[in-house]
C-alpha cells in the first residue's frame, strides 16, 4: 500500500487519524503532571482542568520527605533485579545458544512455559516457602521473586542475539587458548553489551514496577518499595490527589530516565534477536 | 526435538576444528578431552538458570498443588504443611458464588480485552503502514505507556474515571455526550466495563507493535500485485494481509491472553474487586482467599484453576516457537 501514490491532503487525513490515538494513549500520562501541579482544593472539585487551575508545588513538598525512602528501595530492588538477571540469563543464554547441550530443547521449552505462570501463583506458595525460610521482608526474597518476570525473557531474548554472533568469534579466542570462562567474559560478553544492557534495564523496570511481589511477600511495613507505597497512600489518602500524583511522578520518572539513557542500546539489542517466540 | 541424539554426531567436527591447539591444556586437565571441557562449562553456564528456575517456578508450582490439597489457616503458615484436606477446597471453590463470578468475570474480562486489543492494535497498525508525516515520532510516542508501572496505570485510571471532577466525565458531559456524570467505578455494573477500557489502553501499544512489525513483512509485490487484479481494500486486507501475517496475529493474540489473564495490579489500584464483588478477577479473588482471609488452601485451589487456564496456551506457544527452540547451537541466523 505504501507504494501507491497519494495526495498529499490524504497523508495529512492520515496525520491526524493518528493524532487522535496518540493523545488517549499519552493524555494520561500528561494528567499525572497536571494534577501534580495543582492545589488540592481544585482536585476536590466539580470540575476537571486540563491546565493546573491553581498551581502548587504543595503536593511535591508533601511527598518528597514521605516517598523518597520508598524511591530508594525500588532502586536497590531494581538494580537488584537486574543484577540477579546479569548473573543467572547471560551465561545461560550463552549456554543455550552456543554449547550443544542434550537439555536445551527441554530448558527453552521450560523458560517459555514460565512466562506464562501467573504471579500470583508464584507469589502465594513464596509467600509460606519465604516464611519459612527467613526470606519474607527481605531485599533478597523480593529480588529472587521479581526476578520470575525478568529471567525467561532475558534468557530468550538473550539467546537470540548469541545466535547472531558467529562462532568464529569463540573458536579464534580459543585457538590463542582463553578458556571457555576467558572467553566468555572477555570476548563474548563484551560483544553482546547492548542485548546485555537491554536485558538488564527491563528487568530493573520490572524490579521498579512490581506489585504483587511487594504486596506479598513484603508482609510488613519496614521495606516499601514506592509501588506499595503508592498504593497504601491511595487507600489512606483518596482524597489528597495532588499527593498521590506527585508520587506516581516519582515512581515513573526514573524509570522513563533509564529508558530514554538506555534507548541507544534497547533499539541494537532488540533489533539483534527476534523478541517474540 | 532430535538435538540429544543429533549433537554426537557433530563432535568430531568440534574436535576437528577447535580440539587441536588445545591437546596439551586438555591432557593438564584430568584427562578430559576438549568435547567434554566444552560439555561441562557449557553445563556450567547454564547451573544457574537451573537452579533458578527450579527454585522460583518449579518449587511454588508443586507446592501449589500441595497447599490445594491442605486446610490451612493463620496458624498454619508457620509450619510447611498444614492438614490433609482432601477435596475440601476445589469442593469450595466450585460452589462458593464469589469463585464462580470471578472465573466468570475472568473469561468476560480476557475476551473483551482481547477483542478490543486486536480492533484498535490491527486499526492502527493499518494506519501506520501508510506514510504519513509525523509517523515515526508518533509510533514511538505510542509506547511510552510501557513506561509506567501497572500500578500506577490503575491509579491513573481511578483519578480519570472519577465520578465527580474525572477527566472522562468532564469530555463527555462537555462534548454532551451525557447529561449526569457516570459512576464508572461504583456502579456494580460498569465497574467490570471500566477496568476493560483501563486494560484495553493497556494492551493496545502491545497488539499495535507486533501487528505493525507483522506487517512490514507483507511484501510490497503481493499488494502490488492484489491491487492489479483489481481487489479493493477490505478483499486485500481479507484476502491478501491477513492471511501472510496470520502467525503474527496467533502469537500476538496468544501472549495477550497470557497477559490479560494475569492481570492484578490494575484491578487491585482501581476497583480492588468491587463493588460487591462485581471486578472480582481469578487472581484478584485469589490474592483476597490467601492473604486477605488467610485460607490459603482455598487460594491455591483456585490458582491452580488459574494455572490450567493459562497453561492450555503453554503447546500452542511452543509450537508457534517451533523455530526457536529447533534453533541450535552455532546457527548463525
Amino acid at each position: 500500500m505504501t507504494r501507491l501514490k497519494r495526495s498529499r491532503p490524504l497523508r495529512l487525513l492520515c496525520t491526524l487519524g493518528a493524532l487522535g490515538p496518540l493523545a488517549v494513549a499519552l493524555f494520561p500520562l500528561y494528567a499525572i503532571v497536571v494534577a501534580s501541579f495543582e492545589s488540592t482544593y481544585t482536585l476536590l472539585g466539580n470540575t476537571y482542568y486540563f491546565w493546573p487551575h491553581s498551581p502548587t508545588l504543595a503536593n511535591y513538598r508533601t511527598v518528597i520527605h514521605a516517598q523518597s525512602g520508598h524511591v530508594l528501595t525500588s532502586l536497590l530492588v531494581g538494580l537488584g533485579t537486574a543484577a540477579l538477571a546479569l548473573v543467572v540469563a547471560v551465561p545461560a543464554a550463552y549456554a543455550l545458544a552456543k554449547y550443544r547441550l542434550r537439555v536445551t530443547v527441554l530448558v527453552v521449552s521450560a523458560l517459555l512455559v514460565a512466562q506464562i505462570v501467573p504471579s500470583i501463583v508464584i507469589a502465594t506458595s513464596l509467600f509460606i516457602i519465604f516464611h519459612w525460610i527467613h526470606l519474607l521482608n527481605s531485599y533478597p526474597g523480593l529480588i529472587l521473586a521479581d526476578g520470575t518476570y525478568a529471567i525467561p525473557f532475558a534468557i530468550l531474548v538473550l539467546r537470540a542475539f548469541f545466535f547472531s554472533l558467529p562462532n568464529e568469534v569463540m573458536q579464534a579466542a580459543r585457538v590463542d587458548g582463553a578458556s571457555e570462562w576467558q572467553t566468555f567474559t572477555r570476548i563474548v560478553v563484551p560483544l553482546a553489551r547492548s542485548a546485555v544492557i537491554t536485558v538488564m534495564v527491563f528487568a530493573f523496570l520490572n524490579g521498579w514496577g512490581d506489585f504483587i511481589f511487594a504486596l506479598t511477600v513484603l508482609n510488613g511495613t519496614t521495606l516499601q518499595p514506592i509501588t506499595l507505597a503508592i498504593y497504601s497512600y491511595l487507600g489512606f489518602y483518596t482524597s489528597d490527589w495532588g499527593a498521590v500524583m506527585a508520587s506516581v511522578v516519582f515512581a515513573t520518572v526514573p524509570a522513563a530516565v533509564m529508558l530514554v539513557v538506555a534507548q541507544r542500546y534497547i533499539a541494537s539489542g532488540l533489533t539483534a534477536g527476534s523478541v517474540v517466540g | 526435538m532430535t538435538l540429544g541424539t543429533g549433537a554426537p554426531a557433530q563432535v568430531p567436527a568440534a574436535v576437528r576444528r577447535g580440539g587441536r591447539p588445545h591437546a596439551t591444556r586438555a591432557d593438564k586437565g584430568a584427562g578430559l578431552t576438549s568435547w567434554q571441557r566444552r560439555q561441562a562449562a557449557g553445563w556450567l553456564f547454564l547451573a544457574p538458570a537451573v537452579l533458578y528456575v527450579l527454585f522460583a517456578f518449579a518449587l511454588p508450582i508443586v507446592y501449589n498443588v500441595m497447599l490445594s490439597f491442605e486446610r490451612s489457616s493463620p496458624e498454619t503458615i508457620a509450619s510447611l504443611t498444614a492438614p490433609f484436606a482432601g477435596l475440601a477446597n476445589y469442593h469450595f471453590i466450585l460452589t462458593d458464588p464469589t469463585t464462580r463470578t470471578a472465573i466468570v468475570h475472568t473469561f468476560e474480562f480476557t475476551a473483551g480485552s482481547l477483542l478490543g486489543q486486536f480492533i484498535i492494535g490491527f486499526a492502527l497498525a493499518l494506519l501506520f503502514s501508510l506514510r504519513f508525516p509525523g509517523k515515526t515520532i508518533a509510533r514511538s510516542l505510542i509506547i511510552v505507556p510501557w513506561l509506567v508501572p501497572l500500578i500506577v496505570t490503575g491509579v491513573i485510571f481511578k483519578f480519570l474515571f472519577q465520578l465527580e471532577g474525572g477527566a472522562v466525565n468532564q469530555v463527555l458531559t462537555d462534548v454532551g455526550l451525557v447529561h449526569h456524570p457516570i459512576d464508572w467505578l461504583d456502579n456494580p455494573h460498569l465497574a467490570l466495563l471500566t477496568i476493560l477500557i483501563a486494560n484495553i489502553w493497556l494492551g493496545v501499544p502491545f497488539f499495535f507493535l507486533l501487528l505493525y512489525a507483522g506487517l512490514q513483512d507483507v511484501p510490497t509485490e503481493v499488494k502490488e500485485a492484489a491491487v492489479m487484479d483489481g481487489a479493493g481494500p477490505w478483499q486485500r486486507l481479507r484476502l491478501v494481509i491477513v492471511p501472510i501475517i496470520l502467525p503474527v496475529i496467533e502469537v500476538t493474540v496468544l501472549l495477550g491472553f497470557v497477559f490479560t489473564v494475569k492481570v492484578f495490579d490494575l484491578v487491585i489500584a482501581l476497583t480492588d474487586g468491587g463493588p460487591a464483588n462485581a471486578t472480582q478477577l481469578i487472581t484478584t479473588w485469589s490474592y483476597n482467599l490467601s492473604f486477605q482471609q488467610f485460607t490459603f488452601g482455598e487460594g491455591a485451589a483456585l490458582n491452580n484453576v488459574l494455572l490450567v487456564l493459562a497453561l492450555i496456551c503453554a503447546p500452542i506457544y511452543l509450537w508457534l516457537s517451533r523455530s526457536s527452540l529447533k534453533a541450535s547451537a552455532g546457527t548463525v541466523k
